[in-house]
């Protein structure tokens, strides 16, 4: 299996808080192996099982769906 | 990637409706975090609100308000003439669409510190930078961007016809700098654009002629409609050519000649001003979609899924310039929120079957969702009723009965699959057509639901019970 990353763009971040509780969300998402959010760049970093979660499931995530106010795309620039 | 390449979170390519909508539901999802580049030339708002909508709906209502007196529909009251100057009626709608633009685009923009705009014509020179060029093609600014949405919309498609060129004409574009009423118009094309301006300069006094290269108006429509409208355009004074198209044209001490082929031969018209209404182009040509791995159709169309997603990942396409059927403003400013939603990663689709479309002549045309003929080729059979205006009390306190509902539904389940209307309002009643197909309404469901009488929405109970019954043989307000 070869580990494969995507970078989000996450919008809705104001504090240390905001950027744990993504983490922590995306970190439960079925194939997700590690997950690093920087609240200063509006970024996130997460590293995936390629065969069991695809980074459109990842935008999908729970933590991003309404009502949160916590929203992100794929940033591949 | 260059140096001086400004980075942002969305580039937007046009600035109309589809742009517009992208941008506030873009800015609304991210909290305003969103960092976005619209990119276009032209006035701000695109079409609808310069060259479109706004102000046909204008001309039309002044022209009501011209035709209306010098027609009135009660017996006992005497026709009454109304002075108008028209110069100065074209100077207001120039005002007021300016006022709209304004107030709609122009300052709503000035809300969302996270758009910036670039004046300029955008074109793509890899899969995610566009280059902002001046109109001689000068470089002014590079942008990248991951998400990118095409919204350039469309312009009036100008037909091939020898001498049209140098005789002059106008267009859907142009029209709105009359100064003067011609006496005599030619219009290229029976469609929706057509038979507004048609019947707005007709209202004013010019003598209309409506050139059209099929045999029927409106064919997006049901036929009985486009039928019955033409031959209420042609009481009120009218002309048509059918299966008709113009040869040549040419230009005498200042008027117009077209060299028309007709079924009854060669027909030379005379005006003095042609306007060419022959459907829209989109503007993709000079997009360099190819760059981006962007794919059209044979009319320069953008191909998408009903995601609103192109060919190439990343970027979609909104708008007059995407491959469909319909193109309304409306239905642009959907097409935008739905691509900018699914680059939040929801998973929505346009839903082009319950989309509303209008004519705003007088009566009025609007429908949504399939024909009877549709219906019935896709599905084999289908069930119909056409409800005829002559027996609506509304309209015909109103004296306006030229017109009729037509419902189509699938036989199997009751369920309204399409309903298309002419008649006083019907750019206001459809929307209960709309509910009905979207929400797969029955015929049942309409007619247990309350409307008033009289009124014109009436007219689609009726047209709903008979289904179930003879109407010509039911008191008034039976459930």
């Amino acid at each position: 299996m070869e580990v494969q990353k995507v970078r989000l763009r996450i919008y809705g971040m104001t504090c240390d808080d905001c950027a744990a509780t993504i983490s922590k969300s995306l970190k439960g998402e079925d194939g997700v192996l590690e997950v690093k959010v920087s609240l200063e760049d509006g970024l996130g970093e997460v590293a995936f099982n390629p065969e069991r979660v695809k980074p459109a499931d990842i935008l999908k995530n729970k933590i991003f769906a309404k009502p949160s106010h916590y929203k992100a795309t794929i940033d591949d620039q | 990637m260059e140096n001086d390449t400004e980075r942002f979170d969305l580039i937007i390519l046009g600035r109309g409706a589809a742009a517009f909508s992208a941008a506030i539901k873009a800015s609304e999802l991210s909290s305003g975090g969103m960092k976005i580049a619209m990119v276009g030339v032209g006035p701000l708002g695109g079409t609808c609100v310069n060259v479109g909508c706004v102000p046909s709906k204008y001309l039309l209502e002044a022209a009501n308000a011209v035709f209306r007196p010098r027609h009135p529909k009660v017996p006992g009251i005497e026709p009454a003439s109304v002075k108008f100057d028209f110069s100065e009626l074209m100077k207001n709608l120039r005002s007021y669409v300016s006022h709209a633009r304004d107030t709609k685009y122009v300052r709503v923009l000035e809300n969302y510190g996270n758009v910036k705009l670039f004046t300029g014509l955008g074109r793509f020179i890899g899969k995610k930078t566009v280059m902002v060029s001046d109109s001689e093609g000068n470089r002014k600014v590079v942008l990248s961007a991951s998400n990118i949405l095409i919204a350039t919309g469309s312009r009036p498609s100008v037909p091939n016809i020898e001498g049209l060129k140098e005789c002059g004409f106008q267009t859907s574009d142009t029209i709105w700098g009359l100064e003067k009423l011609p006496k005599s118009v030619a219009i290229i094309g029976g469609g929706a654009i057509g038979l507004e301006l048609g019947q707005a300069l007709l209202y004013f006094g010019s003598d209309v002629t409506i050139i059209e290269a099929l045999d029927s108006l409106l064919p997006q429509t049901e036929p009985e409609i486009g039928k019955s409208l033409r031959l209420h355009l042609e009481n009120e004074g009218m002309k048509f050519m059918l299966k008709s198209r113009v040869g040549s044209v040419r230009a005498e001490e200042g008027m117009k000649f077209l060299d028309v082929v007709s079924p009854h031969g060669k027909e030379v018209l005379e005006v003095e001003e042609i306007i060419v209404a022959t459907g829209r182009v989109p503007n993709t040509e000079y997009l360099d979609l190819n760059m981006a791995g962007v794919k059209t159709d044979q009319r320069g169309l953008i191909i998408t899924s009903r995601n609103m997603k192109t060919s190439a990942s990343g970027i979609y396409a909104a708008g007059d310039c995407v491959s469909k059927s319909m193109f309304l403003e409306t239905l642009a400013a959907r097409e935008g929120v739905v691509a900018v939603s699914n680059m939040f990663g929801e998973d929505i689709e346009i839903d082009y079957n319950s989309s509303t479309w209008a004519v705003f002549t007088n009566p009025q045309v609007a429908g949504v969702g399939m024909t009877e003929n549709e219906f019935a080729s896709q599905n084999g059979s289908c069930s119909f009723r056409i409800f005829s205006l002559e027996n609506l009390t509304k309209a015909s306190i109103m004296g306006e009965t030229d017109g009729l509902i037509k419902i189509t539904v699938d036989p199997k389940t009751n369920r309204i699959a399409g309903m298309h209307i002419m008649s006083p309002n019907a750019t206001d009643i459809i929307t209960e057509g709309a509910y009905a197909v979207r929400e797969n309404y029955t015929i049942d469901d309409v007619v247990a639901t309350s409307h008033i009488f009289p009124s014109i929405s009436e007219g689609i109970k009726l047209a709903a019970q008979s289904f179930i019954r003879d109407i010509t043989k039911m008191a008034c307000c039976v459930e």
